[in-house]
């Protein structure tokens, strides 16, 4: 890099050399017009940058989220302008409900033509502005550095989130002078607020006074590294917790205190705890409404503090008693010596009797039935089984994604890599394979449906390219399972355009030059994981499940959190 | 809406090109109006001012405004109903941003 310090090298150049001052050592990528100077230059970074040829621009935004997730740093995504950048878009937006830092640049016409609608024009800008951090069009070659340092700093600190940069050809072929820039401070932009400590002592206050107290975490806590606090938090005073989603892994699956995943398809007891607990605390988690069920009803009987990084979150969605707006990590540090050691096993127990009828009326059931065709969550538990909980868990969205979440084990964080806010079915597969390039000497598992699976079949073709050794269980019922759940539920069984009729995967995956084998019944199915497992080459497990598989608990979409399904005529019986 | 009023607000921006867009795509997520709208230079060198008034409820304003200064390039926002101003704002943008050039030193 010293050799082009203070010399004139062209803006493509700049971009390069100061990814490299970054720590950047992957590209997600595919070449067009608009961006192809910089892939020219690139030609001679392949040394130091290794850049992933995706199949489409949708399948690079998606591995460069996996890349992140499994990291946590900032993934970095390139493509041409026009269609490439227009492809990237729903991954934008996935990344920016889901908190995941991504740099996307994409090339541009030429600032002569833009206006004009030339060839493979796009306004990027004003199509990226509402789902990015920060979104700015680069057109002259001294301002890249800049505009790079500043766009991975966005992305990566505060709550993370994409960042896009538009950059004009003319600013990639035109010459300037080369220094590094490194951008920890914007004025107007406060990442990591300052906590008054009256606002921690009024919540150690509130916390020690409570009887039932219940912790509600989400993805901040992996985020800000806050893993080790929230356990001793938890510890220290005897408190229960739920984790959303997007929080799974943060804690290991057998942390005494974890009582499960909240929400919709969530555990009975994390649900029932959060309507019966005098204070709620909600850490690093922004109350979506797959969590929160009715909002009006939802812990309306508990004191509720919110801590959270995002100021616009608090209050957003639920009145709250007390925000406080910092890292989570922080936070968490600074409260954990104020709170009095508490014994409360008693209501630490409250889950047993949920679990109870959990494990008999639905989990049990699910993943070790006795008889009939394999249930996708005895997949899902078989693999954790095998993988002892090791594993990175990538799902697609729907049925295998609520399962995953719900049978799969963990030990260690940023774990389970799924969409969540926007629930993009087609992430899987490409966030897989990020996940695996993030992450080369972990397991990395994916679930995913066979409608899911075939929105970015394509990168397959990526996996060929890179042997990259992502384990694929393909949960593969021949219908779009969830939407069919739904329709059996809340449409009068009017299977409207969900029934799949599907390809020989078995086939496909030979074109593709990756080992696949087919599992028809329950006896092939662990000696096939076995298999799967044994060694570290890309793998398809084609697995034929129920066809009417269903996931339950289920709160239906706008009930109140203790009206949950156990199956599809049966609720659990609260109160009675 | 019975309790929807005429709100004033007012935010203290970086000069970028685009911030317009980004500050209007705020209401229309929200299918608020824009009944009034001003940008020009404040009174403090180098930082821009919009004043936006809109007819809406506190729940929303305070939405709206949070959303704003979630915006890299937007130093403050405030909010007000429309009648009763403070006048206080330029002030506190100024400490606000003395206090981050004493943050900016310190890193």
């Amino acid at each position: 890099m010293e050799d082009k310090i203070g010399t004139k090298i062209s803006g493509a150049e700049i971009l390069l050399e100061q990814l490299l001052f970054q720590g950047v050592d992957t590209v997600f990528g595919y070449p067009g017009g608009a961006i192809m100077p910089v892939y020219d230059k690139l030609y001679g970074y392949l040394d130091r940058l290794h850049h992933v040829l995706v199949r489409h621009e949708q399948g690079a935004i998606h591995a460069a989220q996996g890349f992140a997730r499994v990291k946590g740093v900032p993934g970095f995504v390139m493509v041409t302008s026009g269609p490439g950048a227009t492809n990237v878009i729903t991954g934008v937006a996935d990344a920016m409900i889901d908190s995941t830092p991504v740099v996307v640049v994409a090339g541009q016409v030429t600032t002569g033509l833009l206006g004009t609608d030339a060839f493979q024009e796009t306004d990027l800008i004003g199509m990226t502005t509402p789902i990015t951090k920060w979104s700015y069009q680069i057109r002259r070659a001294e301002d890249v550095a800049w505009a790079v340092s500043r766009a991975f700093y966005i992305a990566g600190s505060g709550r993370p989130g994409p960042v896009v940069l538009d950059f004009t050809k003319d600013a990639q072929t035109g010459l300037a002078e080369f220094k590094p820039c490194r951008c920890n401070f914007i004025r107007s932009y406060v990442p990591d607020p300052e906590v008054p400590q009256e606002a921690i002592e009024k919540a150690a206050g509130m916390i020690n006074a409570a009887e039932r107290p219940f912790v509600v975490y989400g993805q901040g806590v992996l985020m800000s590294g806050a893993e080790k606090e929230l356990g001793d938090f938890l510890d220290k005073a005897d408190i229960p917790a739920g984790s959303t989603l997007l929080g799974l892994s943060a804690l290991p699956s057998d942390n005494p205190h974890l009582k499960g995943m909240l929400g919709m398809h969530g555990s009975i007891a994390s649900n029932i705890m959060t309507c019966e607990c005098d204070l709620l605390i909600a850490v690093g988690m922004r109350f979506d409404d797959r969590v929160t069920g009715k909002l009006d009803k939802y812990a309306s009987q508990a004191k509720i503090i919110h801590i959270d990084i995002d100021p616009s979150e608090i209050g957003k969605n639920i009145p709250v008693d007390l925000g406080i707006v910092g890292d989570a990590r922080k936070v968490l540090s600074r409260l954990t010596p104020l709170l009095d050691k508490r014994d409360r096993s008693a209501w630490e127990c409250r889950n047993a009797e949920c679990d109870e009828v959990e494990r008999t009326r639905v989990s049990d059931p699910e993943i070790a039935p006795s008889e009939g065709p394999v249930n996708p969550g005895e997949v899902i538990a078989a693999v954790a089984k095998a993988t002892h909980g090791d594993a990175v868990i990538v799902t697609d969205v729907g049925q295998n994604q609520m399962l995953a979440a719900r049978y799969s084990r963990f030990t260690k964080p940023r774990s389970f890599i799924s969409s969540g806010g926007l629930g993009t079915m087609g992430f899987g597969l490409p966030a897989a394979i990020g996940a695996k390039i993030g992450a080369p000497d972990r397991t990395v598992c994916l679930f995913v449906g066979d409608g899911g699976i075939q929105m970015t079949v394509q990168e397959l073709g990526t996996v060929m390219q890179e042997k990259t050794g992502v384990k694929i269980v393909l949960l593969n019922n021949n219908w779009l399972g969830n939407v069919r759940m739904w329709q059996e539920l809340f449409f009068g069984a009017r299977y409207s355009c969900t029934r799949m009729l599907n390809p020989d995967f078995e086939m496909l995956a030979r074109a593709y030059g990756i080992r696949c084998e087919n599992v028809e019944s329950r006896e092939e199915l662990v000696p096939a994981i076995e298999r799967m497992l044994a060694d570290d080459a890309p793998c398809i497990l084609n697995v034929h499940v129920r066809e009417e598989s269903m996931v339950f608990p289920m709160i239906p979409p706008g009930k109140e959190l203790d009206q949950i399904m156990l199956n599809a005529k049966d609720w659990y019986a609260y109160g009675k | 809406m019975e309790n929807e009023k005429l709100y004033e607000i007012t935010a203290y921006t970086e000069n970028q090109v685009g911030l317009l867009s980004a500050v209007a795509g705020i209401f229309t997520r929200r299918s608020l109006n824009i009944e009034k709208l001003l940008v020009y230079p404040s009174r403090i060198e180098g930082i821009h001012k919009f004043k936006i008034i809109t007819r809406t409820d506190e729940r929303r304003v305070k939405a709206v405004v949070a959303q704003m200064e979630k915006k890299v390039d937007v130093v403050k926002a405030f909010w007000e109903v429309d009648n009763e101003r403070s006048h206080k704002e330029k002030e506190q943008v100024e400490e606000f941003l003395a206090r981050r050039e004493e943050q900016n030193v310190k890193l």
